[in-house]
């Protein structure tokens, strides 16, 4: 009996989604070009990241390399010290992340569920913070760092990137939406503040402190100008800077650059496979930091 | 400071509980909780003051001042912005940014809007997939996308001029023309920034009432005039969030900038941060770059104070 009736309604569907035909032609064709415009450079130096030297003015140029090498990559680790930089970059965007979760959470915590004086002030001045440009700061910022003794060091690099008023708006966003209950319930039975914070707070906090995490790591891992004004020996180089100054300072080829591009971006990209949630949603919270 | 706040917290944990009761017991409530408040604030608002607060002021304070970036300073009133547009590099360099953000704004808003629909079309399957892909470039560091594109844009043997030549237009310079390179460096900042905007119009795309479409799609309307007339003034605080962010970002342009061109050639990509960013650490014209700054401020200050006021409400909470 459902038989013929799914039939029918078949045929009909069938029918209907013909008349599409001339639409999904039109659609796909556009997404392909909007594939090939988003995915094509990175494809693009992928593939001249394993060409080999000779071939890389060649005309037409290729995409897929004649006879794939390592030696751009063999390169870019040998004749300078690439490996340095890509530590660098690891640990400073891996502590200042860490720093940034720590001191927003526990302010976030603090503004979501406390009560003190000068709590409205206190955030006001916070977000009027978020109107400042960057670019403001940049020499009062570096005079301060020089003042701290700070000027060519890790610290230097680590510590102005920890914080930030976006953090505390996030996580205090996301703290009010868990229910005080849980607190109150953990303070009777007798646990410190301390205590309910990294015990009760912290966990249930997890998706927030994921998207803060990302947004800080991936801003600190792309960073260029903060670097490049803080740090001026080689040894202290973070990617970004490596690979800004690749052609002025190390003379090398498109070969070595796109290598040295794919080395940065490819952690990253890995990153964004895994927790593409978290990444998304930092887009547009991330997108409030002016 | 962080073992501060853990000692703080010590104390406070290992002391007796304390009820309601007389007035003097409520006001150590009062006071504790205005302390543990206080100590889990204090780590962040140590570095907040050592490096946001304090650089806030001494950033105003040396746009009146002239002097080296290190060396001893002296004050000079509001000369620095007197001298400001007597200089014709910043007349060229105000002139850039502005066109910049003219040219990349509008392009990208209204790009992103197209690809938005396109990917949110009924006919499309796999949207998180397309939402995906406009976000991978978004992952690049302005560094990185400046390499990339150096080569695609290179002459001769760049992808770009290759396909140009094949048309029959000549090989083209797009780094090194003067006409061109603000245009090459915005076509760069619109891959890698467009995603943003996609990303978000997506969200709001889809949170548009079925029934409303339906509605006007049953009385007759065409899908432009669904577009224009009902799902497009639903999305206008999206959109608007999206004209601010990008505005903002755009004014601030330098990596791609310092990467691909320092400037040049003849300064028609120079940047107002390429400006301060120049004249406090190459020029020794400390001054000029504070007040750069300044102007910058007065520039984006208001634009973000309006997005808070006006938009903050209705998409953060979203």
């Amino acid at each position: 009996m459902p038989r013929p009736k799914a039939a029918r309604t078949g045929s009909r569907a069938w029918l209907r989604s013909l008349s599409l035909v001339p639409q999904v032609v039109l659609v796909y064709s556009l997404l392909a070009l909007l594939v090939i415009f988003m995915i094509g450079p990175y494809l693009f130096i992928f593939g001249t990241a394993f060409k080999e030297t000779y071939t890389l003015v060649s005309i037409p140029p290729r995409l897929i390399p004649e006879n794939p090498t390592l030696e751009n990559f063999r390169d870019i680790f040998s004749t300078m010290p690439f490996a340095r930089w890509f530590l660098n970059s690891a640990v400073v965007a891996a502590l200042s992340t860490l720093g940034t979760l720590l001191v927003c959470s526990m302010a976030g915590y603090t503004f979501a569920k406390k009560d003190f004086y000068g709590k409205r002030v206190l955030f006001m001045v916070l977000m009027a913070t978020l109107m400042i440009p960057s670019a403001l700061m940049l020499v009062p910022a570096f005079l301060v760092t020089n003042q701290l003794g700070l000027v060519n060091t890790y610290g230097g690099l680590i510590l102005p990137g920890i914080g930030g008023a976006m953090g505390v708006f996030l996580l205090r966003q996301f703290i009010e939406t868990l229910p005080s209950e849980l607190e109150q319930a953990a303070l009777i039975d007798g646990a410190s503040e301390l205590q309910v914070f990294t015990r009760v707070i912290l966990p249930l906090a997890k998706p927030g402190l994921a998207t803060l995490a990302i947004l800080s790591f991936t801003g600190s891992w792309n960073s260029l100008i903060w670097p490049l004004i803080i740090v001026n020996s080689k040894g202290l180089y973070t990617l970004p800077l490596g690979l800004a100054l690749l052609r002025t300072e190390f003379q090398v080829n498109y070969g070595a650059t796109s290598a040295a591009a794919v080395v940065s971006v490819v952690p990253l990209v890995v990153a964004f496979s895994f927790l593409q949630r978290y990444f998304i949603e930092g887009l547009t919270v991330g997108a409030l930091k002016g | 400071m962080n073992s501060s706040t853990a000692e703080g917290e010590g104390t406070a944990g290992t002391r007796p509980r304390l009820r309601s009761g007389s007035a003097k017991r409520r006001i150590t409530t009062t006071v504790r909780r205005n302390l543990v408040a206080y100590a889990f604030l204090s780590p962040f608002f140590i570095l907040f003051i050592i490096f946001t607060a304090i650089p806030f002021f001494w950033a105003l304070w040396l746009s009146l001042q002239d002097g080296l970036l290190t060396g001893p300073k002296t004050f000079v009133g509001l000369r620095n912005f007197a001298q400001l547009p007597r200089d014709t590099i910043t007349r060229t360099v105000l002139l850039n940014t502005v066109k910049y953000v003219a040219v990349i704004v509008p392009v990208a808003v209204t790009s992103a809007l197209g690809l938005a629909f396109l990917i949110t079309n009924r006919v499309v399957r796999g949207r998180d997939f397309f939402r995906a892909l406009v976000y991978f470039p978004i992952l690049a560091a302005p560094a990185a996308a400046a390499q990339i594109w150096s080569y695609i844009l290179a002459p001769r043997f760049g992808i770009f001029s290759y396909i140009l030549s094949a048309l029959g237009i000549g090989d083209v310079l797009f780094l090194a023309n003067p006409q061109l390179a603000l245009l090459s460096i915005a076509l760069i900042e619109w891959w890698r920034g467009i995603g943003f905007h996609v990303i978000l119009f997506i969200a709001s795309l889809v949170g548009v009432p079925k029934e409303l479409k339906e509605a006007a799609t049953i009385d007759g309307a065409t899908s432009w005039q669904v577009a224009t007339k009902i799902t497009i003034p639903l999305m206008r605080p999206v959109i608007l969030f999206s004209v601010v962010m990008g505005t903002i970002w755009a004014f601030q342009l330098f990596d791609t900038v310092f990467v691909l061109t320092q400037g040049g050639p003849m300064h028609s990509t120079a940047t107002m941060v390429w400006y301060i960013y120049n004249h406090a650490f190459r020029y020794s014209q400390l001054g000029l770059a504070a007040a750069m700054g300044v102007v910058l401020l007065l520039i984006i200050a208001p634009i973000s104070y309006v997005q808070m006021r006006v938009l903050g409400r209705e998409v953060e909470y979203a």
